[in-house]
C-alpha cells in the first residue's frame, strides 16, 4: 500500500472494506436474478420476489438461498439441567422439517402455499447442544451462519438463551424463532426486529393460573416461591406473585432463587420448610424441577404444602412420577389429550408418537409449530429474504393451529396463544401411561397478555 | 532468543496476522474460528508473563476475563457509552484495579497454595457475578447486545461489524499486545521476572522486591484478560457469564501448555490446536461431546512426554537439527583437574596469589553516607532460638572497614545461621546488627543487599535457565536500579553502565567466554565462581562468603582463592570455609565458633595456635 | 426465614454438608500432604465413585454392593493412576503436577461422559432408610441422617488408620518430614502409592454415599474440588484435623448463611477463606512446613 493510496482511499481498512462491499454488491445483483429464476423453476407463480431483487445483502441473505437447500441451526440443550426438553424439542423440529419437505397434510393445513419443500428449497435442520448456556449457543450459532450460511435460527430452552441470541439475531440479520422461553423480557425489554416468539410467558401463565388459584384456594394465603435465578425465573416469579397478592391477598413469605443446574435443595428447602407457607410454588424448569420436587418430598414439604407449577416443564410427571404431580395445578402450553378438541393437534400426535413412539409435550409442539408458522410466512412472502418474511409475520394474519387459531402481535412479535390450564391426576386416575394431566380449561391468550408496549419492547430496524 | 535482532519478532507478527485470512481458510477454519483463537492468544500473552516468565500458575484468570469484559459490556449496552475502543480500555484498567487487589491476597503465598487461592477468587467472582452484582452483570444472563466497533475517520466512518472485519480490529489488538509484551519481557523488569521464576529466594537476596515484581506480573496479566475478555463480548455481540467458569481458566492453563510457555505465542498456537480440533472432531468427524475427552488424552501426554508445548518442541527440534547449541560445544569442560598432594596445592596456592589478578575488581559502593568511620558490621548479644535448640548465642561481632575476616568451626558451630542473621534472611530471637552505621536488625534481605551487604551461598543459588550474562544482569540490576522499579519499556542494553558491569564481574570470575551458556551445562566450579559472581555484581560493600571453597577440586580451590584475594581490594569479606589452609592464607583475622558461641578471636597465627580451638576441632573429628 | 427453628436446622444441614466435605477434603489432604502433589483430578475421583457404585447398583439392586464396588473402583484407580502417571512426576515442578492431574480430572470426566451421557443418574438411598424422621425442631430426611453417621464412621475409619497404624504413622511421618522418612530404609513408592489409593477412595467413598442424595452427573466433581480447596486452605494444608475442621466450618458457613440468601453462601465461605489467609496464612491447624 503506497502512501497516495492511503489518503485517496482512507487507509488500508477502508480501501479492503469498500473493495468488499463493492463485491457484495455485485454477487447480490447476480444472486437476485437466480432466485427469482429458480423461484419460475419451483413453479410458484406470483412470487414477489422481485421486492428483494435489488437489496443489498444482508446477512446470510441471498448466500443462504441459493443452492437447492436452506439450511436452519438449533442450539438445544443436549446435555445439563435442560437436556431432557432440548431433545424432545428437536424431534419437534425434525418432525417439521420433515413435513415441510414432503409436504405433509398437516403442514398444508397451517401453511397451505408449502409444497415440497419450501419456495423449491429442500430444508435442512443443523443441531448443535447449547448446554442451556448462552455462549455455547451464539458460538455454535457463529459457526452455522458460516459454515452453513443458515437463514434460520432457533432454539433456547433457556431465556437466558434466548434473550442472547436475539440480540444475536439482530446483529447478523438472521431470522430467530426462540423455541421454549418463559421470561417475559424476550419479548419485552430485550425484544428485537428479527425474532418471534410462539409459546405463553409468565404474564400470560401468571393470568391464566391466578384465576384458577383463587377460585381454588380462595384469598389471603401464604405462599414460597422457588425461582431459578435468571430472567425466566424472576420474570415469572414476579408475575405470579403479582397478581395473586393484587388480586387474592396473597402474601410471598419466602422466595428461594437457586441458579440453573441447583444438585441439592437442602438449604433451600429447609427454609422454605420453616417458612409457615401453605403453597409451594415452583418456577424451577428442567431437572430442577424434578430434583426441588422429589427433595421437597423428601424434607416432608409436600404433602404439608400444596405444590403449583406456574410454568410446567416437560416430563415433570414422568421423571418425578404421578404420585408427586397428583393434584398439582400448572399453566402449559399444549397437552397431549387436547386432540381430543382439536383435529390439528390429533394430526400432530399422531405423526409424533408414530415418528418418536411417545406422546408429545409442550416443547416439541412449540417446535413444530414455530417452524410451520414460519414455512407459512416464508411461503405467503415468496421470499427468503429476512425483511420481506418479517413484514409477513407483522400483518398479523390469522393462521390455525394445533390450539385453534392463532396470530403474531406485530408491535412484540408475540404469538397471541391460549394458555392451557392442567391439574396432575391421580395414578389410579390415568387412562394409559402417559395420561398424567387433565386439562382444566383452555385459555385465550389476547385477554391473558399485557399491552405490547408495557414491558418495553422497542424493535429494533428492518435493515 | 527473543533479544538479538530488533523488530525481528514484531515484523514476522505482523506478516503472519496479514496472512492469517488469506490462508487459514484452504486449512478449514472459519473467520468465527480465527476470531476466538486471536481473543485466546491475547488472553494467553498476559498468563504467559505470569507462568511462563514469572512462574506462578494461576488458575483464576476468569476473574479478570469476565471482569474486563463485563465492564466494557456493561459501558456499552445498559450505559449506551458510544466508543467500543475506549469501553474495552475501561475494562481493561477496571481488570488491572481488580487484579491488583486480588494480587494482594494470592501472592501471600507461592506454588500450589497460590494456585488454590487463585481458584477460590476466582469463585468468588463468579458467584458475585451470578448474585450481589446481576443487577449489572445480568446474571445468568450475561450482558446481550453488545455492539460492533465503529471508527470515525473524519471524512469517512469504519464499521467493522463481519466477522472478517473484525479480524482486523482483533487482530491490530493482537499485534499491539504483542509489541508491549515483548518490550515488556525484553525490559529489566522483564528480566526480574525470569529470575523470580527460576529462584526466588536468590532473586530476593541480590536485592530485588519480588513481591512487588511478581504484583506487577500479576497486574499485567490482569489487564491482558480484561483486554481480551472485553474483546469477546465485542466478537460475539454478547458478553457471556461463562467468561467467569473454573472452565474458562482451565482451559487458558491448558492451552498455553500445550502451545508452550515462555515465547508468548504459546498460548496463541494451543488456542489454534485446541480450536481447530474441537471444530474439526466436533463438525468433520461428528465425534459430538467426546471431543474433549480426545483433547484431555491428547493435554495428559503432552505434559507427560512434551514439557515445553509444542513451541518448546520446535525449538528443540531446531536446536538438534542446527547441531547444538553454545551449551554442548565446551560441555566436556567439567572434568576434574589432576589430584594434587596438599603440598603441591599450597604451593600452587602461593604462586597463583603472588600473580597479577585478571581483572581490577570494581570498587565497592557505599550507600549509607560516608560520614560514618566506625566497624562496617557490629552485631551484638546475637542470638537465635529454634524452638529448645539455641543455635546462636549471645555473640559479640565486630568487622573493621577493609577487614578480610575468616569464621570457622566445627559442624553444627552455627555458622550458617550465624550468616543468615547477619545478611538478614533470618530474624535473630535477639540481639543487634549494625551495619556501617545503621541498625540493620529486622530488615528484609532484599533491603539489606540494597544497602551494600551481601551473601554467596552454601549450595548454589543461580538462575537456571538464564545464562551466565544474564544471571550476573539480574544482580547488576538490583544495584542499578534499585529494589524496584517500573521501567517495562526500558531495553536491557540501555541502562548505562550495566553491560561495563557485567562484563566486569564476567572477566573477574573468569566467564568470558562461558558468557553465554546457560547456568545448567556449567561444571561445577564455574557455577561456584557464578555463585561468587552473582554476590559480587551488585557491588557490595561488605561480601559474606559461604563456604566458597566447598566442594571444589584442588584446582579450581586454587583459582578461586586467588579471586577472593583480587576481589578483596576496597571491600570488607568475611569468609566461612573447612579448608583451613587456603582460609588462613586469605584472611587477617579469624572467629571460631563452637556449639554457637565465639570461642577465640584472632590472627591465623594466634588461632593455629591456640589449645582450645585445637581441642575443639578434635572433639570435632571425634565427633565425625 | 430469620427464626429459631431455621436456625438449628440449617445447623444440622451444615453439619451434614460439613461432614461430606471433610471426608473428601481429608483425601486430598493426606496425599498432598504425603506426596506433596496437589491432585486435580480429585473432584473426578468423587464422580468416579459415585459412577462405579451406580454400576454396581444397576446390575446387583444393593446399595451396599455400590458403595463398596464404588470404593473399591475408586482405589484402584487411585493406585494405578499413581504407579503409571504420578510417579514420574515427583521430580517435576509443582506447576507440572498440577498440570497433568488437571488434564487427568478431564480426561476421567469425559471417559465418564462418552460411557453414560449428559444425563443425570439416580442411586436410590437403601430400603430401610428411605423416607422422613422427625426430629423435633424439624423434619428431615433419613437418608441425610444416616448420611451423617456413615461419613461419620468413614472419618473415624480414617483416623483409625492414620493414627493407629503403621502406615499412618509413616504417613504422618512423611506429612512432617518426608526427607527423614526416605532415609529411615522405608520404600516410600509403595507408601505413596497406597496414600493415593486411600486418598482417591475417601473421594469415591464419598462419590457414592452422596449419590442419593443429589444425582450424579459427570461434572459433579467440580464444584467439590473447589470447595475441597477452601476446607483445606482454612484448615492447613496437610493436616488431617484441619480438614475435618475446615469441612465442618465450610458446611455450616454454606448453610448458615443460606438462612439469609442463599445466593451468598459461597461469597461468604471464600470471605472466610480470604479471612483465614491474612490472619493466619497456614491455615488454622497447619504450620509453615510445605509450601
Amino acid at each position: 500500500m503506497t502512501k497516495p493510496d492511503v489518503t485517496k482511499n482512507g487507509g488500508p481498512a477502508a480501501d479492503g472494506l469498500s473493495r468488499r462491499n463493492l463485491l457484495r454488491q455485485a454477487a447480490a445483483t447476480g444472486a437476485g436474478i437466480g432466485a427469482f429464476s429458480m423461484g419460475g423453476a419451483g413453479n410458484i407463480q406470483f412470487i414477489p420476489a422481485a421486492l428483494a431483487q435489488n437489496e443489498p445483502p444482508m446477512g446470510t441473505w441471498p448466500a443462504g438461498s441459493q443452492g437447492p437447500t436452506v439450511s436452519i441451526g438449533a442450539t438445544v440443550p443436549l446435555t445439563g439441567t435442560y437436556a431432557a426438553s432440548g431433545s424432545d424439542e428437536s424431534k419437534g423440529m425434525q418432525l417439521a422439517v420433515d413435513h415441510i419437505n414432503e409436504g405433509h397434510p398437516l403442514i398444508k393445513k397451517i401453511a397451505p402455499k408449502v409444497t415440497k419443500g419450501l419456495l423449491g428449497k429442500q430444508v435442512k435442520l443443523l443441531v448443535a447442544d447449547s448446554a442451556a448456556k448462552p455462549n455455547e449457543a451464539v458460538q455454535a450459532q457463529q459457526t452455522f451462519i458460516n459454515q452453513n450460511k443458515i437463514i434460520l435460527m432457533t432454539g433456547s430452552t433457556s431465556s437466558a438463551v434466548a434473550v442472547a441470541l436475539n440480540h444475536f439475531a439482530e446483529r447478523e440479520k438472521v431470522l430467530y424463532v426462540t423455541a421454549i422461553t418463559g421470561s417475559n423480557d424476550t419479548t419485552g425489554k430485550d425484544c428485537v426486529r428479527y425474532s418471534f416468539r410462539q409459546n405463553f410467558y409468565g404474564q400470560t401463565a401468571a393470568a391464566a393460573i391466578g384465576p384458577v388459584l383463587l377460585k381454588q384456594f380462595g384469598k389471603n394465603r401464604k405462599s414460597a416461591f422457588m425461582t431459578p435465578d435468571y430472567t425466566y425465573g424472576h420474570t415469572v416469579t414476579k408475575s405470579v406473585n403479582d397478581y395473586l397478592t393484587q388480586h387474592g391477598g396473597w402474601t410471598m413469605v419466602t422466595n428461594q432463587v437457586s441458579p440453573l443446574g441447583t444438585q441439592d435443595f437442602s438449604q433451600y428447602l429447609t427454609n422454605i420448610a420453616n417458612s409457615g407457607a401453605e403453597f409451594l410454588l415452583n418456577v424451577n424448569w428442567g431437572r430442577d424441577a424434578v430434583l426441588s420436587i422429589q427433595q421437597a418430598k423428601q424434607f416432608g414439604i409436600i404433602p404439608k404444602m400444596t405444590l403449583i407449577v406456574p410454568y410446567q416443564t416437560p416430563f415433570l410427571a414422568k421423571e418425578a412420577g404421578p404420585e408427586l404431580t397428583a393434584g398439582v395445578y400448572a399453566a402449559t402450553d399444549f397437552w397431549w389429550t387436547l386432540e381430543d378438541k382439536y383435529p390439528l393437534a390429533k394430526m400432530f400426535v399422531e405423526a409424533f408418537d408414530k415418528k418418536y413412539g411417545y406422546k408429545p409435550e409442550w416443547g416439541a409442539n412449540n417446535s413444530y409449530m414455530q417452524f410451520a408458522a414460519w414455512a407459512r410466512m416464508v411461503s405467503e412472502a415468496g421470499s427468503f429474504y429476512p425483511p420481506d418474511i418479517i413484514k409477513q409475520y407483522e400483518k398479523g394474519e390469522t393462521f390455525p393451529s394445533t390450539v385453534g387459531d392463532v396470530h403474531f402481535r406485530p408491535e412484540d412479535h408475540q404469538a397471541v396463544h391460549p394458555v392451557i390450564i392442567v391439574r396432575g391426576k391421580k395414578p389410579s386416575d390415568m387412562k394409559n401411561k402417559e395420561d398424567y394431566w387433565e386439562v382444566l380449561e383452555v385459555l385465550p391468550g389476547a385477554p391473558l397478555m399485557q399491552t405490547p408496549d408495557a414491558f418495553g419492547c422497542k424493535l429494533g430496524a428492518y435493515t | 532468543m527473543l533479544r538479538q535482532r530488533p523488530f525481528l519478532v514484531e515484523a514476522l507478527t505482523a506478516a503472519g496476522l496479514i496472512a492469517v485470512p488469506f490462508v487459514l481458510p484452504y486449512l478449514g477454519f472459519t473467520p468465527a474460528t480465527v476470531n476466538r483463537i486471536l481473543v485466546w492468544g491475547l488472553f494467553g500473552i498476559g498468563f504467559d508473563i505470569l507462568f511462563g516468565f514469572t512462574g506462578l500458575l494461576s488458575f483464576g484468570q476468569s476473574a479478570f476475563f469476565g471482569t474486563g469484559g463485563m465492564v466494557a459490556a456493561y459501558l456499552l449496552t445498559v450505559l449506551d457509552y458510544p466508543d467500543v475502543f475506549s469501553a474495552v480500555f475501561v475494562g481493561m484498567i477496571a481488570a488491572a484495579v481488580v487484579g491488583y487487589l486480588v494480587g494482594l491476597i494470592a501472592l501471600r503465598r507461592t506454588g500450589i497454595y497460590f494456585a488454590m487461592i487463585t481458584v477460590a477468587i476466582a469463585e468468588v467472582f463468579y458467584f458475585v457475578e451470578f448474585n450481589p452484582l446481576a443487577a449489572y452483570t445480568g446474571g445468568e444472563n450475561g450482558l446481550p447486545g453488545v455492539p460492533t466497533p465503529t471508527l470515525h475517520l473524519g471524512f469517512t466512518t469504519l464499521k467493522f461489524n463481519t466477522d472478517k472485519s473484525l479480524y482486523i480490529v482483533l487482530a491490530v489488538c493482537y499485534f499491539v499486545g504483542m509489541v508491549v509484551a515483548l518490550r515488556i519481557v525484553r525490559s529489566p523488569v522483564g528480566a526480574v521476572l525470569r529470575a523470580i521464576r527460576d529462584n526466588p529466594l536468590r532473586a530476593a537476596a541480590v536485592g530485588h522486591n519480588i513481591h512487588s515484581y511478581k504484583l506487577t506480573s500479576f497486574v499485567i496479566a490482569a489487564a491482558y484478560a480484561g483486554f481480551a475478555g472485553g474483546l469477546l463480548g465485542i466478537m460475539q455481540g454478547f458478553m457471556p457469564p461463562d467468561a467467569f467458569t473454573f472452565d474458562t481458566s482451565g482451559q487458558l492453563v491448558i492451552q498455553t501448555a500445550i502451545g508452550g510457555t515462555g515465547a508468548l505465542f504459546g498460548p496463541l498456537v494451543g488456542a489454534t490446536v485446541w480450536l481447530y480440533l474441537s471444530d474439526f472432531l466436533q463438525t468433520t468427524l461428528h465425534l459430538g461431546a467426546t471431543w474433549k475427552l480426545v483433547l484431555g488424552v491428547v493435554f495428559v501426554l503432552l505434559v507427560c512426554f512434551l514439557r515445553h508445548g509444542i513451541i518448546g518442541g520446535i525449538y528443540d527440534i531446531y536446536r538438534l537439527a542446527t547441531g547444538g547449541s553454545a551449551a554442548k560445544a565446551k560441555a566436556g569442560d567439567g572434568t576434574p583437574a589432576p589430584a594434587m598432594t596438599a603440598e603441591e596445592e599450597r604451593s600452587a596456592t602461593h604462586a597463583a596469589l603472588a600473580e597479577a589478578p585478571a581483572a581490577m575488581p570494581m570498587a565497592a559502593r557505599r550507600r549509607t553516607g560516608d560520614e560514618f568511620v566506625g566497624p562496617i558490621l557490629e552485631a551484638t548479644a546475637l542470638t537465635k532460638r529454634y524452638g529448645g535448640l539455641l543455635a546462636n548465642s549471645d555473640i559479640d561481632f565486630s568487622v573493621k572497614r577493609g577487614e578480610r575476616r575468616g569464621i570457622i568451626g566445627p559442624n553444627g558451630a552455627g555458622k550458617t545461621t550465624f550468616f543468615k542473621i547477619l545478611t538478614c534472611e533470618i530474624e535473630p530471637t535477639s540481639g543487634r546488627i549494625v551495619f556501617d552505621g545503621r541498625d540493620i536488625t529486622g530488615m528484609s534481605v532484599t533491603d539489606v543487599c540494597q544497602l551494600g551487604l551481601t551473601k554467596s551461598y552454601q549450595v548454589n543459588q543461580l538462575f537456571a535457565r538464564l545464562t551466565v550474562r544474564e544471571n550476573l544482569t539480574i544482580s547488576a540490576l538490583a544495584e542499578l536500579r534499585g529494589k524496584f522499579r517500573l521501567d517495562m519499556f526500558r531495553s536491557v542494553p540501555k541502562i548505562r553502565g550495566l553491560a561495563e558491569q557485567v562484563e566486569h564481574t564476567l572477566a573477574l570470575v573468569d566467564l568470558k567466554d562461558r558468557a553465554d551458556v546457560p547456568v545448567a551445562a556449567l561444571a561445577y566450579g564455574e557455577k561456584r565462581r557464578l555463585e561468587v559472581g552473582l554476590a559480587l555484581a551488585s557491588s557490595p560493600s561488605l561480601l559474606l562468603l559461604d563456604e566458597p571453597l566447598a566442594g571444589m577440586s584442588p584446582q579450581e580451590r586454587v583459582e578461586m582463592v586467588k579471586l577472593l584475594k583480587s576481589i578483596s581490594r576496597g571491600r570488607t569479606m568475611i569468609i566461612i570455609d573447612h579448608d583451613m589452609d587456603s582460609l588462613f592464607e586469605l584472611v587477617e583475622r579469624v572467629t571460631v565458633l563452637q556449639e554457637g558461641r565465639v570461642l577465640v578471636e584472632g590472627t591465623p597465627d594466634e588461632i593455629k595456635g591456640n589449645a582450645a580451638v585445637q581441642e575443639a576441632y578434635l572433639g570435632g573429628v571425634v565427633a565425625a | 426465614m430469620i427464626n429459631w427453628a431455621n436456625f438449628i436446622s440449617q445447623c444440622f444441614n451444615g453439619l451434614v454438608l460439613g461432614a461430606l466435605l471433610a471426608l473428601i477434603s481429608s483425601g486430598l489432604t493426606i496425599i498432598y500432604g504425603t506426596l506433596g502433589v496437589l491432585n486435580l483430578a480429585h473432584g473426578a475421583m468423587f464422580m468416579l465413585g459415585g459412577y462405579a457404585g451406580w454400576v454396581a447398583y444397576s446390575y446387583t439392586g444393593s446399595f451396599i454392593v455400590a458403595v463398596i464396588a464404588g470404593s473399591m473402583f475408586v482405589l484402584v484407580v487411585g493406585v494405578v493412576t499413581e504407579r503409571v502417571i504420578i510417579r514420574s512426576f515427583y521430580a517435576r515442578t509443582p506447576e507440572d503436577q498440577l498440570l497433568v492431574t488437571f488434564g487427568l480430572g478431564i480426561v476421567f470426566v469425559e471417559t465418564v461422559r462418552f460411557f453414560f451421557g449428559s444425563l443425570s443418574k439416580m442411586v436410590p438411598p437403601p430400603p430401610g432408610l428411605v423416607g422422613i424422621t422427625p426430629l423435633g425442631f424439624m423434619f428431615y430426611p433419613t437418608y441425610r441422617l444416616a448420611l451423617l453417621a456413615i461419613v461419620a464412621a468413614a472419618l473415624l475409619a480414617l483416623y483409625v488408620v492414620l493414627y493407629r497404624t503403621r502406615i499412618g504413622m509413616i504417613v504422618r511421618a512423611g506429612i512432617e518430614d518426608a526427607v527423614m522418612v526416605g532415609s529411615l530404609g522405608i520404600d516410600v513408592y509403595k507408601v505413596f502409592m497406597l496414600v493415593f489409593g486411600i486418598g482417591a477412595m475417601a473421594a469415591g467413598f464419598a462419590g457414592i454415599v452422596n449419590a442419593p442424595v443429589v444425582s450424579i452427573a459427570p461434572d459433579v466433581g467440580e464444584a467439590i474440588l473447589v470447595q475441597t480447596f477452601v476446607v483445606v486452605v482454612i484448615g492447613g494444608v496437610g493436616s488431617f484435623p484441619g480438614a475435618v475442621l475446615g469441612g465442618l466450618i465450610a458446611g455450616e458457613i454454606i448453610s448458615i448463611t443460606s438462612m439469609f440468601d442463599p445466593g451468598y453462601s459461597y461469597v461468604m465461605l471464600f470471605v472466610a477463606m480470604t479471612l483465614v489467609l491474612v490472619l493466619r496464612p497456614y491455615g488454622l491447624l497447619g504450620t509453615a512446613g510445605r509450601e
